[in-house]
C-alpha cells in the first residue's frame, strides 16, 4: 500500500522516465532482433551511444558546441534586448502599432531561414551572419508576447497607480512589466526553438565548425551513429533550456505558482 | 467656510469611437463638508462611478468643476485615494508591497514607508498576513488591503466605490462596521458609492439619491441616527423610514433607467 501511494505521489517523472527508456529498448530490439535494416540507413541507440562517448571524450564535439553556442547566445540576448521594449511600445501605443503592425506580421509568418543565403553574402561565413538569423527568428516571438501582454494587461492597475499619483514610467515597470513576465516565458520558448532552427540553418548552408556543420558533415560522410548523437544533443540543450525557463518563471513570479494551482 | 468638497454643475461625456456618444453626468452639483461620510446612490449607470473618477482626477468634466478645499482638481492627488470594488491589488506584490504603493510613489524611503504600511496593516487586522500574495487571501481581506493601500498615505479624502459590493453578505456587515470605527478615529471625509440603499442608510451622514443616466443629483436626504451607529439601528423602525424613503424616491428613477433603456436598445 505505502509503494503504491509512493508511486502516484511520484507518477509524473516515473511514467516519464520509463517511456523514454521504454522507446530507446524498442527501438534497440526492433533494429537487433526483428527487422534487419541495412546500417546504412539507420542505427540503433548502443551505437549512438557509443559514438556520443566517443564525441565527447574525444573532444571533437565541445569546439563544435561553444561555436554554436556563441552564435546562439548573441543572437537570442539581441531578440530579448531589441523585443521586449519594441512588443511593450507597440502595445501602449496605438500609433506605434498601425505602424509597425503590417511589417512584424508578415515577417513573423514568414520562412526566415529563407533569408539565410542572403545573410551570408552581406555578413559572410562566421559568427555575424548567423547571429543575425538567430536574432531574427528569435525577435518576433518576444515582439509578439510583449505585445499581447500589454494589451492585456489590467487597466484597473493601471489607474490604481495613476490614482496613487503614478506617472507614465511608474506604469511601465510597476504594472506593465510584471504583467508581461509570463507572456515573455512563452514568448522565450517559442524564440529557443526558432533560435536553434536559425543556428542549424546558418550552418548548413555555410560554415567550417558548428554543431550544425557537425551534423551535416556526418550526414554527407554516412556517419549515422554520430549524426544522431549530434541530433540528441541538441534535443538535450532544447530541453534543459526550455525547464530552465520554467524554473526561472517560478523564482521570478512567485505569485503564479499559486494561481495557476487553482 | 470652505466646503471640502464642491462640485459645480459637472457634465462629462464619453465619446467611444465606434459607439455613439453617452453622456454619464450632466450639471452634477454637490457640497460636502469636511469630515462628513456621504453616500450616493442611484440607478445602475447613472455615472456614480464617472463621478468617483472624477474627483479622484483621472477623468476630466467638459463642463464644471470640482473644487477641493478651494482648488479646482486636474488631476490625482494625495489629498484623495480610492479604494476600488475589485480591489485592484497588485498580484505581483504581498500585502505589504501593495500597502507601500502610494508612499513608494511619492518617493518615501522604504524603512519609513515600511514602517507606516505595517501600520494601516495592523489597523485592519492583517499583521499575520503581510507577506501574502493577494490570490492566497479572501475578498474581504483584500479589501482590507484596498483600505489599508488608500489610507497609507494619510489622505483627507476617502473615495470608495462601491467597495463592499464583491463580498458576502456577513463580511460586508463586518467591513461597514470597521468602516465606520476608522472613519471615526481618523475622521476623513468619504464619498461612498454603493447600490445598497441599506449601506448607504447605515453608513452615512447624508445619502446622495442620483437620477438615472445622465446623472445629477436627484435629492439629498440627511441621515439623523445618532453616531456612533450600532448593527441593532438596523432593525429599528426609523431606520426602516429613512430607507424606504430613499428607495421610494430611486424607485422613479430605475423606472425611468428601464423605460430609457428598453427605447434605446
Amino acid at each position: 500500500m505505502a509503494l503504491r501511494d509512493r508511486y502516484y505521489e511520484h507518477q509524473r517523472p516515473i511514467l516519464g522516465t520509463v517511456s523514454v527508456i521504454g522507446f530507446f529498448l524498442l527501438w534497440e530490439w526492433l533494429l537487433t532482433s526483428v527487422v534487419t535494416v541495412d546500417p546504412f540507413f539507420l542505427t540503433q541507440p548502443s551505437k549512438v551511444a557509443a559514438a556520443a562517448k566517443e564525441l565527447f571524450l574525444g573532444g571533437a564535439i565541445w569546439q563544435d558546441l561553444a561555436v554554436s553556442s556563441k552564435a546562439f547566445l548573441w543572437g537570442f540576448s539581441a531578440a530579448v534586448i531589441v523585443g521586449i521594449p519594441t512588443g511593450v511600445f507597440m502595445g501602449w501605443r496605438r500609433r506605434a502599432e498601425y505602424t509597425l503592425d503590417p511589417f512584424f506580421t508578415a515577417l513573423y509568418a514568414s520562412p526566415l531561414v529563407a533569408l539565410a543565403p542572403l545573410l551570408i553574402i552581406i555578413f559572410g561565413v562566421g559568427l555575424t551572419g548567423k547571429v543575425v538569423l538567430v536574432f531574427l527568428l528569435a525577435v518576433f516571438p518576444f515582439i509578439f508576447n510583449a505585445f499581447a501582454g500589454v494589451k492585456s494587461t489590467d487597466r484597473l492597475l493601471v489607474n490604481v497607480v495613476r490614482s496613487f499619483g503614478g506617472k507614465e514610467k511608474d506604469i511601465y515597470w510597476k504594472v506593465i512589466l510584471p504583467s508581461i513576465l509570463p507572456y515573455m516565458v512563452a514568448g522565450a520558448r517559442i524564440a529557443i526553438g526558432r533560435g536553434i532552427v536559425g543556428i542549424i540553418v546558418g550552418e548548413f548552408y555555410a560554415a567550417s565548425e558548428g554543431i550544425g556543420f557537425a551534423i551535416s558533415r556526418f550526414g554527407d560522410t554516412y556517419r549515422l551513429p554520430e549524426m544522431f548523437a549530434a541530433i540528441l544533443v541538441l534535443m538535450i540543450l532544447a530541453v534543459v533550456f526550455t525547464e530552465g525557463l520554467r524554473k526561472l518563471e517560478n523564482v521570478l513570479a512567485p505569485w503564479k505558482i499559486g494561481q495557476e494551482a487553482r | 467656510m470652505v466646503p471640502c468638497i464642491q462640485a459645480s454643475d459637472v457634465t462629462l461625456t464619453f465619446r467611444p469611437k465606434d459607439r455613439e456618444a453617452v453622456t454619464a453626468i450632466n450639471g452634477l452639483t454637490l457640497e460636502v463638508a469636511r469630515g462628513e461620510f456621504v453616500s450616493i446612490v442611484g440607478p445602475s449607470g447613472c455615472g456614480k462611478s464617472t463621478f468617483l473618477n472624477v474627483l479622484l482626477g483621472l477623468l476630466k468634466p467638459d463642463k464644471g468643476e470640482i473644487q477641493l478645499n478651494g482648488k479646482r482638481i486636474s488631476g490625482p492627488g494625495e489629498e484623495r485615494a480610492m479604494v476600488f470594488q475589485e480591489f485592484g491589488l497588485l498580484p505581483w506584490r504581498t500585502v505589504l508591497a501593495n500597502v507601500e504603493l502610494g508612499l513608494e510613489l511619492k518617493g518615501v524611503a522604504a524603512d519609513t514607508r515600511r514602517k507606516r504600511a505595517r501600520g494601516l496593516i495592523e489597523l485592519v487586522g492583517l499583521t499575520a498576513f503581510e507577506n501574502h500574495y493577494p490570490h492566497e487571501l479572501s475578498g474581504g481581506m483584500k479589501q482590507r488591503v484596498g483600505l489599508a493601500r488608500a489610507l497609507v498615505t494619510e489622505p483627507e479624502v476617502l473615495l470608495m466605490d462601491e467597495p463592499f459590493a464583491a463580498l458576502d453578505a456577513q463580511t460586508r456587515d463586518l467591513m461597514q462596521t470597521e468602516l465606520l470605527q476608522i472613519w471615526d478615529r481618523a475622521k476623513k471625509t468619504v464619498i461612498f458609492v454603493t447600490h445598497s440603499i441599506e449601506e448607504a442608510a447605515y453608513l452615512s451622514d447624508r445619502v446622495v439619491i442620483m437620477s438615472a443616466r445622465p446623472g445629477k443629483v436627484k435629492e439629498v436626504l440627511r441621515i439623523g441616527l445618532p453616531r456612533p451607529r450600532e448593527y441593532e439601528m438596523r432593525l429599528s423602525p426609523g431606520f426602516n423610514e429613512i430607507k424606504s424613503r430613499i428607495w421610494s424616491t430611486l424607485k422613479e428613477e430605475l423606472v425611468t433607467r428601464i423605460g430609457g433603456d428598453g427605447a434605446q436598445r
